[in-house]
């Protein structure tokens, strides 16, 4: 199946899973999915729809934008990343 | 030739970078508005407890000198107003801030004046390194704009993963200094440090539309798809002997 890479910044809602297989089709799929099982994780993703601009979903090594968007079709072995646009240095 | 490189930040991330580039023989230009604080030493490693108070940059700057390397630490913000005076000689800039308006400012004038950057971040226990390069797709077409990203004053950052992160954005940032491309328009992923398998290394498309792109003097194709990435060819850089 299908896995879910889930950044640290999203993993309060996923109890702390970093790795999570799903059986969506495509892309959009996917994030419904997780939606289900982890109520809240499409809202850090999305807006109307369209992913927020300052996060970038990949599709093993290619961004997603250079294929078919949110509705890139997802196989058996692809693993799919989010990665969040982050600042960081200083300490909490 | 000697290269030459600005580096935005002395703290965390830009520690571990400046003194990189500087001891493989890069000029250096630090930058950084800041003074050592207490709360700093935890990951600022290059800071000592006898620099408290005193200026980031001028203090890194020195530690890159005392090593042989050449430096000069400005203690001052990077803005769009500044940045032709920090790093108009620059081959190269390296963003090691922590604010998310700085790495967009660092990228969109490396793009406009169609030089290399790598802009570099980390968070709790990762961190993502992108390499921009004239050409190819830039820090904009990736996140588009400076909202909401997630700060460290939101999550914090695990001490030693700067290091890492700084330290690989250096071996990056040799590369691209040393016209090597294969990791022009890709971003570093290291999600967790804690774990094996970082860092996933993806590449993206440029984004039409892009304004930073437009005011690049060499605008990445949209027609053409992104090179593939090699994954498994280490950058390689050529740096001093050492024992």
């Amino acid at each position: 199946m299908p896995s879910i890479r889930v950044p640290t910044a999203l993993r309060s809602l996923t109890g702390g899973a970093s790795d999570i297989e799903v059986t969506a089709a495509t892309v959009r799929d996917a994030i419904a999915e997780l939606d289900r099982r982890h109520p809240g994780f499409a809202a850090k993703l999305l807006d109307k729809g369209a992913v927020k601009p300052f996060i970038r979903i990949f599709v093993g090594p290619d961004d997603i934008g250079g294929l078919s968007g949110l509705e890139t079709k997802l196989s058996e072995r692809d693993e799919v990343a989010i990665v969040p646009a982050i600042a960081g240095g200083r300490d909490a | 030739m000697t290269l030459r490189a600005t580096v935005v930040g002395a703290g965390g991330l830009g520690g571990p970078i400046a003194l990189s580039l500087g001891a493989a023989g890069i000029e250096l230009t630090i930058v950084d508005h800041d003074v050592v604080e207490l709360s700093n030493l935890h990951r600022q490693i290059q800071f000592t407890a006898a620099d408290l108070g005193q200026s980031k940059a001028a203090r890194l700057a020195a530690l890159v000198e005392a090593r042989g390397g050449a430096a000069r630490g400005v203690g001052a913000r990077w803005t769009e107003d500044t940045a032709d005076e920090l790093a108009g000689d620059a081959d190269l800039v390296v963003d090691a801030s922590d604010d998310p308006d700085t790495k967009f400012s660092v990228a969109d004038w490396a793009i406009a004046q169609g030089r290399c950057y790598v802009i570099a971040a980390a968070l709790r226990y990762g961190g993502n390194v992108m390499i921009g390069a004239p050409g190819v797709a830039c820090y904009r077409c990736l996140f588009e704009e400076p909202v909401a990203a997630p700060s460290c004053a939101d999550a914090g950052v695990f001490g030693p993963v700067v290091g890492v992160i700084g330290g690989a954005a250096a071996a990056f940032a040799l590369a691209i200094a040393h016209g090597d491309r294969a990791f022009a328009g890709a971003i570093a992923v290291f999600d967790d440090l804690r774990r094996p398998g970082d860092p996933r290394i993806v590449r993206f498309a440029p984004r039409a539309g892009c304004p930073a792109c437009a005011r690049a003097p060499i605008a990445p194709s949209l027609s053409s798809p992104v090179t593939p990435p090699q994954l498994e060819r280490a950058a390689p850089v050529r740096v001093a002997e050492s024992s």
